[in-house]
């Protein structure tokens, strides 16, 4: 028997606003919940930090490519600066590229969490 | 330029602005409706509604303008743009939206359990607010006074007539479509008249070896520290945004708020294509718009100048239209968050309460636009976001991330952020633009440090006051929602 999950339930979208759906089966005054909890940020946040420095160390090759590189200056691509090329138009692929993997791994680590509360 | 048809333009978009308002009071009742559109709008219009209301006069116009008068430093100001909203992702969009609050008060207060947190929090919301309305109402006041001739005081008078009308209407919810609306109408207003400028110059066979990096301003190249200060600014800064931030909790839950910012890292890469060529096409064909003080209004002016006739005079007509569009829907958008939070700490938060904070959070900014003078857009705008970044980041990112914050801590480091910003701010204005060094003019690289610092330091100092509540908040920010199992 294979399980599918649905994510975005639509009663979400329906009920009063303030009022969420309380994530009721983790009582988080339970110690388990707790360190179950604990781990899901703690990853989350190992997450985002990898990806942020991960973006940031990419960004400042670029810049410092830009600046030092050997005959960056006098590179043309259809006739265009290869500098105005990068930063106009070559950054932002990686920005996308960075924010699908980090919804990806995201996505992952909550499900990991839904399958250890449930599994419990 | 015919000053026909830069009115008719402007005509034009506030009708269309008014009418997908009204059509919108329709289907709004409850005051749910009125704040957050009920969090029944999908992913693409969400993210539409965002990239229309985050692409303000700064993009709009200054990023153009800015290139044109500094070049590829210039295409750092884009990239920051669109690199604040992936850390907004990284460390804000889902758990904020599962905070479940409206506003940026209402979430500092139910994470610290604090009701002064709270007021300090709104002091700082209406303060960036009110600071990012004044550059798009100097924005109207440009474009107005550049297409029709008028006096510059009747551009921004008209942004906040309109913004004012349509917000009062409808709230919220047709917020969101006249927003959705908006982004569209701009990336049309910016790539139409750039992609028939380009195509008349290929036409010509100018275009592809013409020198790109000639310097019509002759201004020195920014620095090391200005370029790092800037990306700091905008990267943190974005993600304290209050008008980004209540459009979050449009989404029906924290994984479809990861799906709408990530379509909007694509809606704002496209966009910003444009502005780009443009500044880049103005740099080789228009130089001595730097010289005479109006970069700004490059995007404007470049169909008329390249290309001129009926042609011209419409393509003008469309990119007027797109420039209003950016005003309206950046300063509508702050107006909206502003007046949630003026009329929930103010008049308890009721639908009335609502329509009059809404006029004071519009006609307030309209009173400092007319003290202050026109700066270039886009440097004004980034010291805003050295603003937020300086301010409401860190009790954000912190609140989110760290058990340890104390409401103190909090207290603290806004108060801090906002002193050491603000106070760089004035200190640049009163000095004269070029006059002052560049770590006063570019403050954030020193001033977010300081801010997280104190924030932590002092949160550490007051650790007795962690309230009781942080390990059911924390949960409920992180936990993902359950859902929906269809088979077992």
């Amino acid at each position: 028997m294979t399980r599918v999950r649905v994510t975005a339930p639509r009663r979400a979208a329906t009920a009063a606003p303030g009022r969420l759906p309380y994530p009721r089966e983790v009582p988080e005054d339970s110690d388990a919940g707790r360190i179950f909890i604990r781990s899901l940020i703690r990853s989350q946040l190992r997450l985002a930090l990898v990806v942020a420095c991960g973006f940031l160390v990419i960004l400042a090759v670029i810049a410092l490519f830009l600046v030092y590189g050997p005959g960056v200056a006098e590179t043309r691509i259809l006739g265009i600066p290869l500098d105005w090329l990068v930063l106009g138009a070559g950054i932002y692929p990686v920005i996308g590229v960075s924010a699908w993997l980090y919804n990806r791994a995201a996505a992952r680590n909550e499900a990991r969490y839904r399958d250890l509360v449930e599994d419990k | 330029m015919n000053p026909a048809v830069g009115l008719f333009a402007f005509l034009a978009v506030s009708l269309a602005t008014a009418v997908i308002g009204f059509y919108g009071l329709r289907i709004s009742r409850t005051t749910g409706d009125f704040y957050v559109a009920s969090r029944t709008v999908p992913p693409w219009w969400n993210a539409s509604a965002i990239g229309g209301e985050y692409l303000s006069a700064a993009s709009f116009l200054g990023v153009a303008g800015l290139i044109l008068l500094s070049g590829t430093d210039a295409l750092w100001f884009p990239v920051g743009y669109t690199a604040g909203y992936l850390m907004l992702l990284l460390f804000v969009a889902a758990p904020l939206r599962r905070s479940g609050a409206y506003t940026i008060p209402d979430f500092t207060e139910a994470r610290l359990d604090s009701k002064l947190v709270r007021r300090v929090t709104s002091l700082v919301v209406v303060a960036v607010g009110w600071l990012y309305i004044v550059p798009q109402l100097h924005g109207a006041a440009l474009t107005i006074r550049i297409t029709t001739g008028l006096p510059s005081w009747v551009g921004s008078t008209a942004v906040v007539l309109v913004v004012c009308l349509t917000v009062v209407a409808g709230g919220m919810r047709s917020i969101t479509f006249v927003q959705a609306f908006q982004y569209w109408l701009k990336l049309t207003a910016l790539a139409v008249p750039v992609v028939f400028v380009l195509l008349v110059l290929a036409g010509n066979g100018t275009a592809p070896q013409a020198p790109l990096p000639v310097n019509p301003s002759g201004q020195a190249a920014a620095g090391v520290y200005q370029h790092i200060s800037l990306l700091v600014a905008l990267l943190f800064g974005t993600l304290g945004l209050p008008h980004v931030l209540v459009r979050f909790y449009t989404n029906p839950d924290g994984q479809s708020a990861r799906r709408t910012t990530l379509i909007v890292l694509g809606l704002l890469s496209v966009f910003y294509l444009f502005p780009t060529v443009s500044g880049a096409v103005g740099r080789i064909f228009a130089p001595e718009l730097a010289q005479s003080g109006q970069a700004d209004a490059l995007v404007l002016l470049l169909p008329g100048k390249l290309i001129g006739g009926t042609a011209g005079d419409l393509l003008s007509a469309l990119v007027v239209a797109g420039a209003f569009a950016a005003f309206l829907s950046t300063t509508s958008g702050l107006v909206v968050s502003l007046s949630g939070v003026i009329s929930q700490d103010l008049f308890g938060g009721s639908v009335r309460g609502f329509r009059l904070a809404a006029v004071l959070a519009a006609v307030v900014p309209l009173g400092f636009a007319f003290m202050t003078d026109t700066l270039a857009l886009a440097g004004s705008v980034g010291l805003v976001f050295a603003f937020t970044a300086s301010t409401i980041c860190p009790v954000l990112l912190l609140g989110i991330w760290w058990r340890g914050l104390t409401d103190a801590g909090a207290i603290a480091g806004m108060l801090t952020g906002a002193l050491l910003c603000g106070g760089a701010m004035v200190a640049g204005t009163l000095m004269g633009p070029g006059n002052a060094p560049a770590w006063l003019a570019q403050p954030a690289a020193w001033s977010v440090p300081s801010a997280f610092a104190v924030t932590v330091i002092v949160s550490l100092a007051t650790k007795s006051r962690v309230p009781a509540s942080v390990n059911r908040v924390m949960s409920r920010l992180h936990v993902p929602e359950r859902p929906v199992v269809t088979e077992r």
